[in-house]
């Protein structure tokens, strides 16, 4: 099991880097600027933490070099380029083999749903297509919610929402943590 | 060794009629037979059935002294592995069979499995205990790692638990020997599932069901971690305790950082400072003294800047920055 702490001191070491990079550039940003780089930071640090073996990771990552203005930041933090172009393919060959796997699935389950026919009671049928209705759409605001969790199957969309959960605790906790101590220091 | 042969097959077939306590009293006059096996020396091949008993012997020991199920599962795993190895299967496969079938007679009042027939329990033992030693390899990987797991090896795993479940959940002992002589043909690699009584074995129900199975497990894995979710049952509720949970998560990512970037007019945070601060205003208890121990438990308070670097394991490349942003004061 990964231990908590040592996800928490990565993620500020990179964090970090990523704060002096940024201020670093600019000189003077606005409340909202500064906002959407510490928060901007914060994810890439939490997504590199991870070293490209979640999916969710891999599209934060994909999703933030995506605009030219982030780019920059983002290899800073990953270091060389070449892990970088890694991330990529994997992310673009997984989005593409997922989807692609999706569109054949819903084909065959149309071509197996006509075969199939149901033989129980109407309420238990009525009952039970009322729970399916409601957790598909549970799972699909579950999706939107992760990153990258279009393009997964159910089983790997729980996997991920698991290590999702686990690294956006141990980012809150830092940053917590971090807001908490400098607020101290300032009034001081 | 011909009577010895017919002892024993006369105390298997008594065993079969008799009750609970005359099993067990079988079970101490044939220990004492084995102790006495064991004793003599058995070097020669042709004396195969103290060789056949010379190994399984402490298994059949421990059997007899014990006639519960866990043991009848977990006691012969070590031993198997040695007596695959060091056996020359003779012609008394009979003789393994009885005393094989003698040995789980004897915990058969108390053991779940012994509900099959008794020839499919020989095949069972033999085909069950490498199995569930290699099971609880799988499954402490699979607690340690659950997201990093190989697939076929979980696939593997979950099945023969789904296939120890059904095994115990089953009650006709036809339907589930048919389904048994027929899957246990297979080999480890492949994927064993039993069919339910009253349910449909073709393919596409079994890989749904394999599905449905794994889907359940990781489910129950969300549950623990999301606090408040081990009350709800229903797939429904706790996925919208989930989306809730991580909502909540990520709205407070974003006020944290509104609330960093308010506290800073520029993006740099002196931790020298803040740490030389702490020590001192972290006594008043304003502080959520929770934060700090959660996040570091292994830095001390008063940690100065050198005990600091030395838990973060800067490397030398590290360091410079480390400096530049004490410098930026």
């Amino acid at each position: 099991m990964r231990s908590p702490g040592s996800l928490k001191q990565e993620f500020l070491k990179k964090w970090i880097m990523g704060f002096q990079r940024c201020s670093s550039s600019k000189k003077s940003m606005s409340v909202l600027d500064r906002k959407k780089a510490i928060k901007l930071s914060a994810d890439i640090a939490m997504a590199s933490a991870r070293k490209g073996t979640t999916c969710w990771s891999r599209a934060l990552i994909a999703s933030a070099s995506k605009d030219g203005s982030d780019k920059h930041l983002v290899e800073q933090i990953l270091g060389p380029e070449s892990e970088r172009l890694i991330l990529m393919k994997k992310f673009s060959t997984g989005a593409l083999v997922c989807s692609k796997r999706i569109r054949s699935k819903k084909i065959l389950k149309r071509s197996c749903g006509i075969r199939r026919t149901r033989k129980c009671a109407p309420q238990a049928a009525l009952a039970s297509s009322i729970a399916k209705r409601l957790v598909r759409k549970r799972t699909q605001v579950l999706k939107s919610l992760i990153p990258g969790g279009e393009f997964m199957n159910e089983v790997s969309l729980i996997e991920e929402t698991l290590d999702y959960i686990i690294s956006l605790r141990a980012q809150v906790d830092v940053m917590r943590s971090l807001a908490i101590a400098s607020e101290l220091v300032n009034h001081n | 060794m011909e009577p010895k042969a017919r002892t024993t097959e006369t105390r298997s077939n008594g065993t079969t009629s008799d009750g609970d306590e005359a099993v067990a009293l079988e079970s101490l006059q044939f220990t004492d037979e084995i102790h006495r096996l064991i004793s003599a020396p058995s070097t020669d091949n042709a004396s195969s059935f103290t060789a056949l008993l010379e190994l399984p012997a402490p298994q059949a020991v421990e059997l007899l002294h014990s006639p519960e199920s866990a043991k009848l599962i977990a006691a012969p795993a070590p031993n198997v592995e040695d007596i695959k190895g060091s056996f020359h299967f003779p012609s008394n496969t009979g003789l393994i069979e009885r005393a094989a079938r003698f040995s789980v007679f004897a915990g058969d009042s108390n053991n779940n499995n012994n509900k099959t027939g008794s020839a499919e329990t020989t095949s069972n033992n033999s085909s069950q205990n490498p199995q569930k030693e290699v099971k609880s390899e799988p499954a402490e990987t699979e607690s340690c790692q659950p997201l990093v797991s190989d697939p076929t090896v979980e696939k593997r795993s979950i099945k023969r638990k789904d296939r120890e479940k059904k095994v115990k959940g089953s009650t006709k002992k036809s339907k589930t020997a048919a389904n048994e002589s027929s899957e246990d043909a297979e080999k480890l690699p492949y994927v064993h599932v039993r069919a339910r009584r009253g349910q449909a074995t073709d393919s596409h129900s079994l890989a749904e069901r394999a599905r449905r199975e794994k889907i359940n497990a990781r489910m129950k894995l969300l549950q623990e971690l999301v606090p408040g979710c081990n009350k709800i049952s229903g797939t429904a509720l706790v996925l919208d305790e989930i989306i809730n949970h991580v909502q909540s998560l990520q709205r407070q990512v974003e006020f944290l950082s509104m609330r960093l970037a308010a506290v800073n007019p520029r993006i740099d945070f002196n931790l020298d400072s803040i740490f030389t601060a702490e020590s001192g205003s972290l006594m008043d208890g304003n502080f959520p003294s929770m934060v700090m121990p959660l996040m570091w438990p292994e830095v001390q308070v008063n940690g100065n800047r050198q005990q600091y670097q030395q838990q973060w394991h800067f490397d030398a490349i590290q360091q410079p920055i480390w400096q530049h942003c004490t410098r930026i004061k």
